[in-house]
């Protein structure tokens, strides 16, 4: 393959721009959507838009995968681009495939400027992969605001929807909000060390002796508040327990291609810089913070599942275990290590093949108007929609970290890694908290599969009490039922095709996608977990 | 009297503090973002004292790309306000109430 790195060494590209190429084009591909969307308003016409992103997309990854041996550090140490970076930039760029994917169908039906929609899906997942990349405090503040503004507005896209509008408000604030608490977080650090760069930072840090510098003010107390607000601006971000409450109203209220972008994406791309800058500067362990990390954890996973456990609207009902799977993923940072980040990595890239699933099939049924995103109106979705309903099941079980799913795999390596690192107690309320979790995933899973006449509903419900043999005993139940749904005669066949007719091959293409990976990654993790520990070991070399 | 940089970094705390007072207590939505603006505000004010006592530019820096970004997000609650106005006729936070658990 073509090394662009020669072409560098030809200069003919300055070496700062080849450490934003896949970000570059993507912003390159944002713009031509904006100008085709110009010169094709007449004949209304939203195909180009979306052929466009994709193709966006595509070149990015083949940016990506061009300059994936190289570690550059561009703009005067702001920005890096390494194998950690590699890892992460896969899991935004797919996650942003899979929602341009959906989007078209979602859309056609509603009345909303479409070209404008997809080049800020582009430049919103192009934020998310500067985020992913910046080491520097500056960079960081840049990339989130890029990245929330475009998701405010993506947020509130179904223009005349009061509850879309609702949303983006409520966002809003709450986005500000934490990103002011991130900006004075960094004056005191600032203040503290004198520096903005994560590197400086860290090796100011590293000195034995800096607590003992004193300016007119005391040098350790201002970095450790400055350290506190940093943590709640960036909590805000991953959604962690007390500053969780953007998260139900967002996902709800948003168009539902947007909450996947929101749940995916945003959720990877702060995570991702959560772990640059945890393995910078708070693993030095100023002020325990391992301990509010492992509090935060617990606190976390129990508020939501146990908020989740209430919910009937179903998009509610994910952006709460949405932010119960922040906890996990927050175990595996708090583990840390080679074994714990790579463990993380492992989960992120997992989770979003699940939920992107979980939202294309929602979508499906969406589309249809036969269903709100109510619970009660899923039950029997299963016999009607035998197909649907299966892979609806599979991501399900996959959510809840049944095995041969990656959900499981995901789970696994990261309470393994949290084990290694003496974290007992954490892992055990995480696994009480996966069994509660159980519960409302398969909860869904009964609705789905329960009708008037049908006596096996009984059995799963009876099942339900126990939170130890549920597992094995659904799991079981509901292979009897989709073979039983499946071999049910002509007229289940007949719906079936009724709602493969009104969605698009493109929201299958995204469904079947999703199926493949969470199965592959199930089963073989290997080459997975493999490319996340080689990524992982970038973040070490400062 | 002699003003030092620690004075400065008190004043950015309590300017800081109002804000994010406002932000939690306010009804209206442009008063919310006023607030708002008072704690980025609050953080240029930081950044200017502390990078001139420390001789140093990269605070400087850091307050341009704040104010730049605090105008982009003028202009995206702007726009939310408006069309939240349109929908309700009122920009009364108090007023968004259709999400509730």
């Amino acid at each position: 393959m073509l090394d662009l790195a020669q072409i560098y060494n030809g200069y003919y590209l300055e070496k700062s721009l080849l450490s934003v190429m896949p970000e570059a084009v993507l912003i390159i591909f944002a713009f031509l959507i904006l100008l085709a969307g110009l010169f094709s308003n007449f004949s209304k016409n939203s195909v180009n838009s979306y052929y466009l992103a994709l193709i966006g997309i595509t070149f990015s990854f083949l940016y990506l995968f061009m300059l994936s041996d190289h570690t550059i550090k561009g703009f005067y140490g702001s920005i890096v681009f390494d194998k950690f970076d590699v890892f992460l930039f896969t899991a935004i760029l797919l996650s942003g495939f899979l929602t341009v994917l959906m989007s078209k169908n979602y859309f056609d039906t509603r009345n909303v400027l479409i070209p404008e929609y997809y080049s800020l899906i582009l430049f919103s997942i192009s934020a998310m992969m500067l985020l992913v990349s910046s080491i520097n405090l500056i960079m960081i503040f840049l990339s989130i605001e890029f990245m929330s503004i475009c998701a405010y507005i993506l947020t509130g896209y179904l223009k005349g929807e009061s509850r879309s509008t609702e949303a983006a408000m409520k966002y809003f604030v709450l986005g500000a909000f934490a990103s002011a608490f991130l900006l004075f977080g960094s004056v005191l650090i600032y203040a503290a060390t004198g520096h903005l760069g994560l590197y400086n930072i860290h090796n100011f840090m590293s000195q034995q002796n800096y607590k003992l510098l004193y300016h007119t003010y005391n040098v350790h107390t201002f970095l450790v508040i400055g350290l506190i607000l940093l943590l709640v601006g960036l909590a805000f971000k991953m959604s962690l327990f007390p500053f969780h409450a953007w998260t139900p109203d967002s996902y709800d209220g948003a168009p539902t291609p947007v909450t996947n972008l929101m749940a995916t994406g945003i959720k990877i791309a702060a995570f991702g810089v959560f772990i640059r800058v945890f393995t910078s500067i708070y693993n030095f362990n100023v002020f325990n913070f391992y301990n509010i990390l492992w509090v935060l954890a617990i606190l976390t996973m129990t508020f939501g599942n146990f908020a989740a456990l209430l919910q009937t609207d179903l998009k509610r009902l994910i952006a709460y275990s949405s932010i119960a799977q922040a906890g996990y993923i927050l175990l595996g940072v708090i583990a840390g290590g080679y074994y714990g980040i790579s463990g993380t990595l492992f989960y992120l890239i997992a989770y979003v093949f699940m939920t992107a699933g979980a939202f294309a099939i929602v979508i499906m049924f969406e589309n249809l108007n036969l269903t709100s995103v109510d619970i009660k109106s899923y039950s029997g979705l299963g016999y009607k929609y035998p197909l649907a309903g299966a892979a609806f099941s599979f991501f399900l079980l996959s959510l809840a970290g049944i095995p041969v799913t990656s959900g499981f795999m995901g789970k696994f390596f990261v309470f393994s890694a949290a084990i290694k690192s003496g974290y007992y107690w954490l892992v055990i309320i995480a696994l009480l908290n996966s069994a509660v979790a159980a519960y409302y995933y398969i909860k869904i899973i009964v609705k789905m599969y329960m009708s008037d006449n049908n006596d096996n509903s009984e059995q799963i419900k009876l099942s339900n009490g126990s939170n130890n043999t549920i597992v094995n005993t659904v799991n079981a139940n509901n292979m009897d039922l989709q073979t039983f749904a499946e071999s049910g005669g002509g007229k289940t066949a007949l719906t079936e095709t009724v709602l493969l007719k009104s969605t698009t091959s493109a929201l299958i293409i995204a469904v079947i996608i999703c199926l493949i990976f969470t199965l592959i990654l199930g089963i073989f993790p290997q080459p997975f977990i493999s490319f996340a520990s080689r990524s992982v070991t970038s973040l070490w070399n400062i | 009297m002699n003003i030092n940089v620690n004075d400065y970094l008190i004043v950015a705390t309590i300017i800081f503090c109002i804000g994010a007072l406002g932000v939690l207590i306010r009804k209206n939505l442009i008063t919310i973002f006023l607030s708002l603006e008072l704690m980025f505000n609050a953080a240029n004010l930081g950044f200017v004292a502390v990078s001139e006592y420390l001789n140093l530019m990269s605070g400087d820096i850091f307050v341009i790309f704040i104010m730049v970004v605090a105008a982009a997000e003028a202009a995206i609650l702007l726009g939310i306000a408006i069309a939240f106005y349109r929908e309700k006729g009122t920009i009364d936070i108090d007023k968004a109430n259709e999400l509730k658990m």
